[in-house]
Protein backbone atom coordinates (compact mmCIF):
# COMPACT_ATOMS: atom_id res chain seq x y z
CA UNK A 1 0.00 0.00 0.00
CA UNK A 2 1.75 3.40 -0.84
CA UNK A 3 1.20 6.24 1.78
CA UNK A 4 0.22 9.31 0.76
CA UNK A 5 0.39 12.50 2.57
CA UNK A 6 -3.26 12.62 2.90
CA UNK A 7 -3.36 9.42 4.82
CA UNK A 8 -3.51 11.07 7.59
CA UNK A 9 -6.73 13.19 6.98
CA UNK A 10 -8.37 9.68 6.71
CA UNK A 11 -11.21 9.17 9.13
CA UNK A 12 -9.23 6.17 11.57
CA UNK A 13 -10.74 2.53 11.51
CA UNK A 14 -9.57 -0.26 12.88
CA UNK A 15 -10.46 -3.51 11.15
CA UNK A 16 -13.33 -2.11 9.71
CA UNK A 17 -14.80 -0.48 13.09
CA UNK A 18 -14.70 3.02 12.40
CA UNK A 19 -12.72 5.12 15.55
CA UNK A 20 -14.26 8.31 14.86
CA UNK A 21 -16.52 8.38 17.98
CA UNK A 22 -13.17 7.63 19.89
CA UNK A 23 -11.26 9.95 18.37
CA UNK A 24 -13.61 12.91 19.34
CA UNK A 25 -14.95 11.20 22.48
CA UNK A 26 -11.70 10.64 24.46
CA UNK A 27 -10.20 13.56 24.79
CA UNK A 28 -12.79 14.16 27.31
CA UNK A 29 -10.75 11.97 30.06
CA UNK A 30 -8.02 14.50 30.41
CA UNK A 31 -10.65 16.80 31.99
CA UNK A 32 -10.78 16.25 35.80
CA UNK A 33 -13.94 16.19 36.92
CA UNK A 34 -14.64 19.08 39.52
CA UNK A 35 -14.56 17.65 43.32
CA UNK A 36 -17.02 19.10 46.03
CA UNK A 37 -13.57 20.02 47.54
CA UNK A 38 -12.77 23.43 48.52
CA UNK A 39 -9.14 23.53 47.44
CA UNK A 40 -8.11 21.04 44.71
CA UNK A 41 -4.98 19.98 42.96
CA UNK A 42 -3.31 22.28 40.84
CA UNK A 43 -4.83 20.76 37.26
CA UNK A 44 -8.27 21.66 38.52
CA UNK A 45 -7.70 24.85 39.97
CA UNK A 46 -6.24 25.64 36.36
CA UNK A 47 -9.03 24.04 34.68
CA UNK A 48 -11.67 25.86 37.05
CA UNK A 49 -9.60 29.30 36.55
CA UNK A 50 -9.31 29.23 32.66
CA UNK A 51 -13.04 28.31 32.40
CA UNK A 52 -14.05 31.29 34.37
CA UNK A 53 -11.60 33.68 32.79
CA UNK A 54 -12.24 32.53 29.40
CA UNK A 55 -16.57 32.82 29.67
CA UNK A 56 -16.24 35.92 31.51
CA UNK A 57 -14.07 37.76 28.66
CA UNK A 58 -16.27 36.33 25.67
CA UNK A 59 -19.78 37.35 27.08
CA UNK A 60 -18.25 40.90 28.05
CA UNK A 61 -19.91 42.79 24.77
CA UNK A 62 -23.28 40.09 24.90
CA UNK A 63 -25.68 41.35 26.72
CA UNK A 64 -27.85 39.37 28.89
CA UNK A 65 -29.79 37.15 26.61
CA UNK A 66 -26.50 36.14 25.09
CA UNK A 67 -25.21 34.90 28.25
CA UNK A 68 -27.20 31.60 27.61
CA UNK A 69 -24.94 30.57 24.97
CA UNK A 70 -21.96 30.48 27.69
CA UNK A 71 -22.20 27.03 28.21
CA UNK A 72 -21.77 26.17 24.52
CA UNK A 73 -19.45 28.98 23.48
CA UNK A 74 -16.95 27.12 26.37
CA UNK A 75 -17.46 24.14 25.73
CA UNK A 76 -17.16 24.21 22.10
CA UNK A 77 -13.56 26.41 22.56
CA UNK A 78 -12.45 23.53 25.12
CA UNK A 79 -13.44 21.35 22.55
CA UNK A 80 -11.53 22.36 19.57
CA UNK A 81 -8.70 23.41 21.21
CA UNK A 82 -7.91 20.22 22.90
CA UNK A 83 -8.52 18.61 19.12
CA UNK A 84 -6.16 21.00 17.37
CA UNK A 85 -3.49 20.57 20.26
CA UNK A 86 -3.61 16.84 20.59
CA UNK A 87 -3.97 16.49 16.72
CA UNK A 88 0.06 17.68 16.99
CA UNK A 89 1.24 14.30 18.49
CA UNK A 90 2.39 12.06 15.87
CA UNK A 91 0.28 9.26 14.78
CA UNK A 92 -2.96 11.04 15.53
CA UNK A 93 -5.70 11.69 13.58
CA UNK A 94 -7.36 15.30 14.12
CA UNK A 95 -11.17 15.44 13.68
CA UNK A 96 -11.00 19.18 12.86
CA UNK A 97 -9.32 18.70 9.87
CA UNK A 98 -12.39 16.83 8.94
CA UNK A 99 -14.55 19.61 6.98
CA UNK A 100 -17.67 17.48 7.78
CA UNK A 101 -17.32 18.17 11.41
CA UNK A 102 -16.37 21.74 11.12
CA UNK A 103 -19.38 22.37 8.92
CA UNK A 104 -21.18 20.57 11.32
CA UNK A 105 -20.13 22.94 13.99
CA UNK A 106 -20.61 25.94 12.11
CA UNK A 107 -23.80 26.10 10.53
CA UNK A 108 -26.36 24.99 13.25
CA UNK A 109 -24.66 27.67 15.34
CA UNK A 110 -24.66 30.24 12.41
CA UNK A 111 -27.89 29.27 11.93
CA UNK A 112 -29.52 29.64 15.43
CA UNK A 113 -27.64 33.08 15.31
CA UNK A 114 -29.28 34.22 12.68
CA UNK A 115 -33.16 32.38 13.04
CA UNK A 116 -33.01 34.54 16.53
CA UNK A 117 -32.07 37.75 15.48
CA UNK A 118 -34.94 37.24 12.36
CA UNK A 119 -37.50 36.10 15.26
CA UNK A 120 -36.91 38.82 17.72
CA UNK A 121 -35.30 41.83 15.91
CA UNK A 122 -36.52 41.17 12.57
CA UNK A 123 -35.93 44.99 11.11
CA UNK A 124 -32.66 45.23 13.05
CA UNK A 125 -31.62 42.08 11.32
CA UNK A 126 -32.41 43.10 7.71
CA UNK A 127 -30.86 46.55 8.15
CA UNK A 128 -27.71 44.65 9.03
CA UNK A 129 -27.66 43.89 5.36
CA UNK A 130 -26.92 47.70 5.02
CA UNK A 131 -24.35 49.94 6.27
CA UNK A 132 -24.19 53.20 7.32
CA UNK A 133 -23.90 55.76 5.19
CA UNK A 134 -23.88 54.22 2.22
CA UNK A 135 -24.51 56.65 -1.31
CA UNK A 136 -27.88 56.02 -2.45
CA UNK A 137 -27.15 54.52 -5.92
CA UNK A 138 -24.89 51.85 -4.40
CA UNK A 139 -27.79 50.02 -1.89
CA UNK A 140 -29.16 47.43 -3.99
CA UNK A 141 -25.60 46.40 -5.17
CA UNK A 142 -24.41 46.79 -1.58
CA UNK A 143 -27.33 44.27 0.03
CA UNK A 144 -26.65 42.00 -2.36
CA UNK A 145 -23.17 41.79 -1.35
CA UNK A 146 -24.40 41.68 1.89
CA UNK A 147 -26.58 39.10 1.40
CA UNK A 148 -23.93 36.83 -0.27
CA UNK A 149 -21.55 38.15 3.08
CA UNK A 150 -24.14 36.63 5.12
CA UNK A 151 -24.83 33.55 3.47
CA UNK A 152 -20.80 33.03 3.11
CA UNK A 153 -20.54 32.71 6.81
CA UNK A 154 -20.82 29.34 7.75
CA UNK A 155 -18.68 28.31 4.98
CA UNK A 156 -15.72 30.33 6.00
CA UNK A 157 -16.44 29.29 9.50
CA UNK A 158 -16.23 25.90 8.86
CA UNK A 159 -13.14 25.81 6.01
CA UNK A 160 -11.02 28.67 7.82
CA UNK A 161 -10.84 25.96 10.63
CA UNK A 162 -10.29 23.51 8.48
CA UNK A 163 -7.98 24.91 5.74
CA UNK A 164 -5.21 25.78 8.81
CA UNK A 165 -4.92 22.56 10.63
CA UNK A 166 -5.16 20.55 7.26
CA UNK A 167 -2.64 22.81 5.75
CA UNK A 168 -0.63 22.74 8.76
CA UNK A 169 -0.19 19.22 9.31
CA UNK A 170 0.23 18.93 5.52
CA UNK A 171 3.72 21.46 5.99
CA UNK A 172 4.72 19.37 9.05
CA UNK A 173 4.55 16.21 7.19
CA UNK A 174 6.06 17.74 4.38
CA UNK A 175 9.06 19.30 6.16
CA UNK A 176 9.55 16.11 8.34
CA UNK A 177 10.00 14.41 5.22
CA UNK A 178 12.95 16.34 3.78
CA UNK A 179 14.33 16.29 7.00
CA UNK A 180 14.31 12.21 7.29
CA UNK A 181 15.42 12.38 3.60
CA UNK A 182 17.98 14.45 3.62
CA UNK A 183 19.29 13.57 6.78
CA UNK A 184 21.76 10.67 5.00
CA UNK A 185 22.30 12.63 2.14
CA UNK A 186 23.13 16.36 3.54
CA UNK A 187 22.99 16.53 7.03
CA UNK A 188 23.95 20.16 7.53
CA UNK A 189 20.85 21.02 4.81
CA UNK A 190 18.82 18.23 6.83
CA UNK A 191 19.83 20.17 10.18
CA UNK A 192 18.21 23.73 8.53
CA UNK A 193 15.16 21.61 7.36
CA UNK A 194 14.90 20.76 11.24
CA UNK A 195 15.09 24.60 12.69
CA UNK A 196 12.39 24.91 10.11
CA UNK A 197 10.22 22.10 11.22
CA UNK A 198 10.93 23.31 14.57
CA UNK A 199 9.90 26.85 13.98
CA UNK A 200 6.80 25.39 11.76
CA UNK A 201 5.90 23.59 15.03
CA UNK A 202 5.84 26.44 17.22
CA UNK A 203 3.80 28.15 14.49
CA UNK A 204 1.56 24.89 14.37
CA UNK A 205 0.77 25.25 17.95
CA UNK A 206 -0.06 29.19 18.32
CA UNK A 207 -2.31 28.42 15.07
CA UNK A 208 -4.13 25.59 16.93
CA UNK A 209 -5.36 27.77 19.93
CA UNK A 210 -5.87 30.51 17.98
CA UNK A 211 -8.00 28.93 15.22
CA UNK A 212 -10.22 27.21 17.70
CA UNK A 213 -10.63 30.62 19.34
CA UNK A 214 -11.38 32.23 16.57
CA UNK A 215 -14.03 30.17 15.58
CA UNK A 216 -16.00 30.83 18.78
CA UNK A 217 -15.30 34.36 18.89
CA UNK A 218 -16.87 34.85 15.67
CA UNK A 219 -19.95 32.96 16.44
CA UNK A 220 -19.89 35.00 19.58
CA UNK A 221 -19.89 38.22 16.96
CA UNK A 222 -22.64 37.17 15.23
CA UNK A 223 -25.22 36.62 18.10
CA UNK A 224 -24.03 39.92 19.30
CA UNK A 225 -25.43 41.19 15.93
CA UNK A 226 -28.48 39.32 16.07
CA UNK A 227 -29.52 38.82 19.85
CA UNK B 1 -34.92 0.18 53.83
CA UNK B 2 -35.78 -2.90 52.14
CA UNK B 3 -32.99 -4.22 52.27
CA UNK B 4 -32.96 -3.71 56.20
CA UNK B 5 -36.39 -5.65 56.24
CA UNK B 6 -34.74 -8.86 54.22
CA UNK B 7 -32.28 -8.65 56.27
CA UNK B 8 -33.59 -8.78 59.47
CA UNK B 9 -36.11 -11.64 58.13
CA UNK B 10 -33.25 -13.27 55.74
CA UNK B 11 -32.12 -15.61 58.67
CA UNK B 12 -35.84 -16.04 59.80
CA UNK B 13 -36.28 -17.68 56.06
CA UNK B 14 -32.98 -19.27 55.53
CA UNK B 15 -34.31 -21.72 58.53
CA UNK B 16 -37.51 -22.00 56.39
CA UNK B 17 -38.08 -23.45 53.14
CA UNK B 18 -38.37 -20.54 51.01
CA UNK B 19 -35.31 -19.50 49.53
CA UNK B 20 -36.49 -17.13 46.98
CA UNK B 21 -36.24 -13.78 48.32
CA UNK B 22 -33.74 -14.13 50.50
CA UNK B 23 -31.02 -15.58 48.67
CA UNK B 24 -30.29 -12.25 47.31
CA UNK B 25 -29.90 -10.32 50.15
CA UNK B 26 -28.02 -13.35 52.20
CA UNK B 27 -24.90 -12.28 51.13
CA UNK B 28 -25.41 -8.97 53.18
CA UNK B 29 -24.91 -10.97 56.15
CA UNK B 30 -21.25 -12.10 54.63
CA UNK B 31 -20.41 -8.27 54.78
CA UNK B 32 -17.49 -7.65 56.68
CA UNK B 33 -16.92 -4.05 56.36
CA UNK B 34 -18.93 -1.51 57.26
CA UNK B 35 -20.39 0.24 54.24
CA UNK B 36 -19.44 3.53 54.84
CA UNK B 37 -17.11 5.96 52.92
CA UNK B 38 -16.91 8.49 55.92
CA UNK B 39 -14.81 10.23 57.01
CA UNK B 40 -13.19 10.86 53.17
CA UNK B 41 -9.40 10.33 53.12
CA UNK B 42 -7.44 13.25 52.36
CA UNK B 43 -6.80 14.29 49.29
CA UNK B 44 -2.60 14.24 48.37
CA UNK B 45 -1.27 17.67 48.12
CA UNK B 46 0.81 17.11 45.41
CA UNK B 47 1.10 14.99 42.42
CA UNK B 48 2.94 11.64 42.46
CA UNK B 49 6.88 11.55 41.83
CA UNK B 50 8.01 11.48 38.36
CA UNK B 51 11.25 10.92 36.85
CA UNK B 52 11.61 12.73 33.95
CA UNK B 53 8.40 14.37 33.61
CA UNK B 54 6.64 11.21 32.87
CA UNK B 55 8.01 7.99 34.41
CA UNK B 56 6.79 7.71 37.65
CA UNK B 57 8.81 7.33 40.65
CA UNK B 58 7.27 3.82 41.35
CA UNK B 59 8.53 2.18 38.70
CA UNK B 60 12.32 3.15 39.92
CA UNK B 61 11.63 1.72 43.29
CA UNK B 62 10.02 -1.19 41.97
CA UNK B 63 13.13 -2.22 39.63
CA UNK B 64 15.70 -0.90 42.60
CA UNK B 65 16.10 -4.09 44.65
CA UNK B 66 16.92 -6.54 41.68
CA UNK B 67 18.81 -4.14 39.37
CA UNK B 68 19.77 -0.95 41.68
CA UNK B 69 20.26 2.54 39.95
CA UNK B 70 20.51 1.58 36.63
CA UNK B 71 17.87 -0.70 36.05
CA UNK B 72 14.78 0.88 34.64
CA UNK B 73 17.38 2.86 32.41
CA UNK B 74 18.54 -0.56 30.77
CA UNK B 75 15.01 -1.53 30.32
CA UNK B 76 14.47 1.28 28.44
CA UNK B 77 17.09 1.44 26.86
CA UNK B 78 16.92 -1.91 25.62
CA UNK B 79 12.98 -1.45 24.74
CA UNK B 80 13.47 1.22 22.46
CA UNK B 81 16.52 -1.11 20.79
CA UNK B 82 14.52 -3.94 20.50
CA UNK B 83 11.63 -1.85 18.81
CA UNK B 84 13.79 -0.21 16.52
CA UNK B 85 16.20 -3.09 15.24
CA UNK B 86 13.54 -5.32 14.80
CA UNK B 87 11.30 -2.55 12.65
CA UNK B 88 8.33 -2.40 15.49
CA UNK B 89 8.76 0.92 15.58
CA UNK B 90 9.73 2.41 11.88
CA UNK B 91 11.52 5.24 11.58
CA UNK B 92 10.00 7.87 9.06
CA UNK B 93 9.14 11.16 8.80
CA UNK B 94 7.20 11.44 12.18
CA UNK B 95 9.66 10.51 13.74
CA UNK B 96 10.82 13.79 13.22
CA UNK B 97 8.14 15.45 13.51
CA UNK B 98 7.56 13.82 16.89
CA UNK B 99 11.13 14.79 17.96
CA UNK B 100 10.13 18.32 17.27
CA UNK B 101 6.82 18.99 19.27
CA UNK B 102 8.13 16.95 21.85
CA UNK B 103 11.33 19.08 21.99
CA UNK B 104 8.22 22.03 22.07
CA UNK B 105 6.54 20.42 24.72
CA UNK B 106 9.82 20.60 26.93
CA UNK B 107 11.09 23.38 26.50
CA UNK B 108 7.46 24.77 27.09
CA UNK B 109 7.22 22.76 30.69
CA UNK B 110 10.59 23.38 31.46
CA UNK B 111 10.02 27.28 31.21
CA UNK B 112 6.91 27.84 32.07
CA UNK B 113 6.16 25.05 34.53
CA UNK B 114 7.30 26.08 37.44
CA UNK B 115 5.48 29.65 36.97
CA UNK B 116 2.34 27.85 36.14
CA UNK B 117 2.38 25.73 39.40
CA UNK B 118 2.91 28.51 41.11
CA UNK B 119 0.01 30.37 40.00
CA UNK B 120 -2.50 27.60 40.40
CA UNK B 121 -0.82 27.85 43.84
CA UNK B 122 -1.03 31.40 44.78
CA UNK B 123 -4.91 30.96 43.41
CA UNK B 124 -5.59 28.40 46.44
CA UNK B 125 -3.62 30.60 48.51
CA UNK B 126 -5.25 33.20 47.95
CA UNK B 127 -8.77 31.52 48.76
CA UNK B 128 -7.17 30.30 52.06
CA UNK B 129 -5.94 33.73 53.25
CA UNK B 130 -9.78 34.79 52.35
CA UNK B 131 -11.23 32.30 54.94
CA UNK B 132 -7.91 32.99 57.10
CA UNK B 133 -8.49 36.69 57.47
CA UNK B 134 -12.08 36.33 58.46
CA UNK B 135 -11.45 33.54 60.96
CA UNK B 136 -8.40 35.62 61.99
CA UNK B 137 -10.39 39.08 62.19
CA UNK B 138 -13.43 36.84 64.17
CA UNK B 139 -10.66 35.72 66.60
CA UNK B 140 -8.86 39.11 67.41
CA UNK B 141 -12.42 40.57 68.02
CA UNK B 142 -13.03 37.66 70.03
CA UNK B 143 -10.26 37.93 71.99
CA UNK B 144 -10.84 41.85 72.07
CA UNK B 145 -14.25 41.11 73.63
CA UNK B 146 -12.66 38.67 76.62
CA UNK B 147 -10.09 41.52 77.14
CA UNK B 148 -12.78 44.09 77.39
CA UNK B 149 -15.07 41.62 79.22
CA UNK B 150 -13.02 41.21 81.86
CA UNK B 151 -11.62 45.17 82.60
CA UNK B 152 -15.60 45.64 82.84
CA UNK B 153 -15.11 42.99 86.12
CA UNK B 154 -12.66 44.46 87.49
CA UNK B 155 -14.28 47.78 86.39
CA UNK B 156 -17.16 46.13 88.70
CA UNK B 157 -15.01 45.15 91.12
CA UNK B 158 -13.89 48.50 92.02
CA UNK B 159 -17.48 50.31 92.07
CA UNK B 160 -17.65 48.95 95.58
CA UNK B 161 -15.42 50.61 96.78
CA UNK B 162 -15.77 53.56 94.90
CA UNK B 163 -19.03 53.52 97.08
CA UNK B 164 -17.21 53.00 100.10
CA UNK B 165 -15.13 56.11 99.34
CA UNK B 166 -18.48 58.46 98.45
CA UNK B 167 -19.84 56.73 101.88
CA UNK B 168 -17.24 58.06 104.10
CA UNK B 169 -17.36 61.39 102.18
CA UNK B 170 -21.17 62.26 102.98
CA UNK B 171 -20.67 60.57 106.49
CA UNK B 172 -17.19 62.72 107.03
CA UNK B 173 -19.44 65.96 105.72
CA UNK B 174 -22.15 64.71 107.99
CA UNK B 175 -20.03 64.46 110.80
CA UNK B 176 -18.19 67.53 110.09
CA UNK B 177 -21.75 69.27 110.08
CA UNK B 178 -22.88 67.72 113.26
CA UNK B 179 -19.94 68.50 115.01
CA UNK B 180 -20.05 72.47 113.84
CA UNK B 181 -23.67 72.66 115.03
CA UNK B 182 -22.29 71.03 118.30
CA UNK B 183 -19.73 73.66 118.75
CA UNK B 184 -22.58 76.15 117.87
CA UNK B 185 -24.39 75.11 120.44
CA UNK B 186 -21.99 74.90 123.48
CA UNK B 187 -20.87 78.03 122.44
CA UNK B 188 -24.25 79.67 122.59
CA UNK B 189 -24.72 77.60 126.11
CA UNK B 190 -21.34 79.27 127.65
CA UNK B 191 -22.46 82.58 126.11
CA UNK B 192 -25.36 82.04 128.09
CA UNK B 193 -24.58 80.46 131.25
CA UNK B 194 -21.12 82.67 131.48
CA UNK B 195 -23.33 85.41 131.15
CA UNK B 196 -25.23 84.47 134.30
CA UNK B 197 -22.23 83.74 135.84
CA UNK B 198 -21.29 87.58 134.92
CA UNK B 199 -24.39 88.61 136.51
CA UNK B 200 -23.87 86.77 140.04
CA UNK B 201 -20.39 87.51 140.01
CA UNK B 202 -21.25 90.97 139.78
CA UNK B 203 -24.41 90.77 142.05
CA UNK B 204 -21.53 89.05 144.64
CA UNK B 205 -19.19 92.00 144.03
CA UNK B 206 -21.40 94.95 144.49
CA UNK B 207 -22.69 93.13 147.62
CA UNK B 208 -19.56 92.61 148.65
CA UNK B 209 -18.33 95.78 148.14
CA UNK B 210 -21.42 97.28 149.59
CA UNK B 211 -20.48 95.10 152.23
CA UNK B 212 -17.03 96.26 153.23
CA UNK B 213 -18.13 99.68 152.71
CA UNK B 214 -20.26 99.37 155.19
CA UNK B 215 -17.70 97.44 157.44
CA UNK B 216 -15.02 100.12 156.80
CA UNK B 217 -17.72 102.32 157.51
CA UNK B 218 -18.68 100.80 160.14
CA UNK B 219 -14.75 100.49 161.59
CA UNK B 220 -13.58 103.35 160.69
CA UNK B 221 -16.46 105.31 162.04
CA UNK B 222 -16.14 103.41 164.66
CA UNK B 223 -12.51 104.19 165.86
CA UNK B 224 -12.39 107.25 167.78
CA UNK B 225 -9.64 109.73 167.27
CA UNK B 226 -8.21 108.61 170.67
CA UNK B 227 -7.95 105.31 170.06
CA UNK B 228 -6.40 105.74 166.36
CA UNK B 229 -3.77 107.90 167.51
CA UNK B 230 -3.37 105.86 170.55
CA UNK B 231 -2.54 102.51 169.15
CA UNK B 232 -1.68 103.25 165.69
CA UNK B 233 1.66 104.68 163.84
CA UNK B 234 1.18 107.74 161.35
CA UNK B 235 3.66 106.45 158.80
CA UNK B 236 2.09 102.91 158.71
CA UNK B 237 1.57 101.98 155.90
CA UNK B 238 -2.00 100.45 155.31
CA UNK B 239 -4.05 102.08 157.92
CA UNK B 240 -6.12 104.70 157.64
CA UNK B 241 -6.02 107.75 160.02
CA UNK B 242 -8.61 109.56 161.10
CA UNK B 243 -10.06 110.63 158.47
CA UNK B 244 -13.74 110.77 157.58
CA UNK B 245 -14.63 108.03 155.46
CA UNK B 246 -16.07 110.18 152.53
CA UNK B 247 -12.69 111.80 151.61
CA UNK B 248 -11.00 107.90 151.18
CA UNK B 249 -10.60 107.30 147.70
CA UNK B 250 -10.96 103.73 147.52
CA UNK B 251 -9.86 101.92 144.21
CA UNK B 252 -10.63 97.99 144.61
CA UNK B 253 -7.52 96.62 142.53
CA UNK B 254 -6.72 93.02 143.46
CA UNK B 255 -9.18 90.49 144.65
CA UNK B 256 -7.06 86.63 146.01
CA UNK B 257 -10.35 85.00 146.17
CA UNK B 258 -11.46 86.34 149.82
CA UNK B 259 -8.83 88.76 150.32
CA UNK B 260 -9.30 92.19 148.71
CA UNK B 261 -6.49 94.15 148.28
CA UNK B 262 -7.20 98.13 148.18
CA UNK B 263 -4.59 100.52 146.58
CA UNK B 264 -5.62 104.14 148.58
CA UNK B 265 -4.65 107.50 147.94
CA UNK B 266 -5.47 109.37 150.84
CA UNK B 267 -6.25 112.90 150.20
CA UNK B 268 -3.50 115.63 151.60
CA UNK B 269 -0.42 116.65 150.51
CA UNK B 270 2.47 114.41 150.76
CA UNK B 271 0.02 111.29 150.67
CA UNK B 272 1.18 108.05 149.09
CA UNK B 273 -0.48 105.58 146.83
CA UNK B 274 -0.83 102.60 149.79
CA UNK B 275 -1.95 99.22 149.64
CA UNK B 276 -4.67 98.18 152.42
CA UNK B 277 -5.51 94.14 152.55
CA UNK B 278 -8.90 93.86 153.76
CA UNK B 279 -9.98 90.62 154.27
CA UNK B 280 -13.87 89.93 153.60
CA UNK B 281 -15.27 86.01 154.31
Amino acid sequence: MILSFFDQFMSPTWLGVPLIALALTLPWIMYPTPSSRWLNNRLLTLQGWFINRFTQQLLLPLNLPGHKWALIFTSLMIFLITLNLLGLLPYTFTPTTQLSLNMGLALPLWLATVIIGLRNQPTAALGHLLPEGTPTLLIPVLIIIETISLFIRPLALGVRLTANLTAGHLLIQLIATAVFVLLPLMPAVAILTATVLFLLTLLEVAVAMIQAYVFVLLLSLYLQENI
Amino acid sequence: MLSRLVLVSGPAFKSSGSFGACVVQASRSLHSSPQSLAPVPPLPEKGGKVRHGIIPEELFQLLYPKTGVTGPYMLGTGLLLYLLSKEIYVVNHETFAAASIGAVVVYGVKKFGPQVAAFADKLNQDKVSKAQEVKDLAMTSLAQAVEDEKKEQWRAEGRPMLFDAKRNNVAMLLEINHRERLHLVTNEVKKRLDYQIEVQNLHRRMEQEHMVNWVEKNVVSSITPQQASASLPCSSPGFLLSTPVRQMELFPTFRFGDLYLYLLWPPGRGSALVFRAVYIC
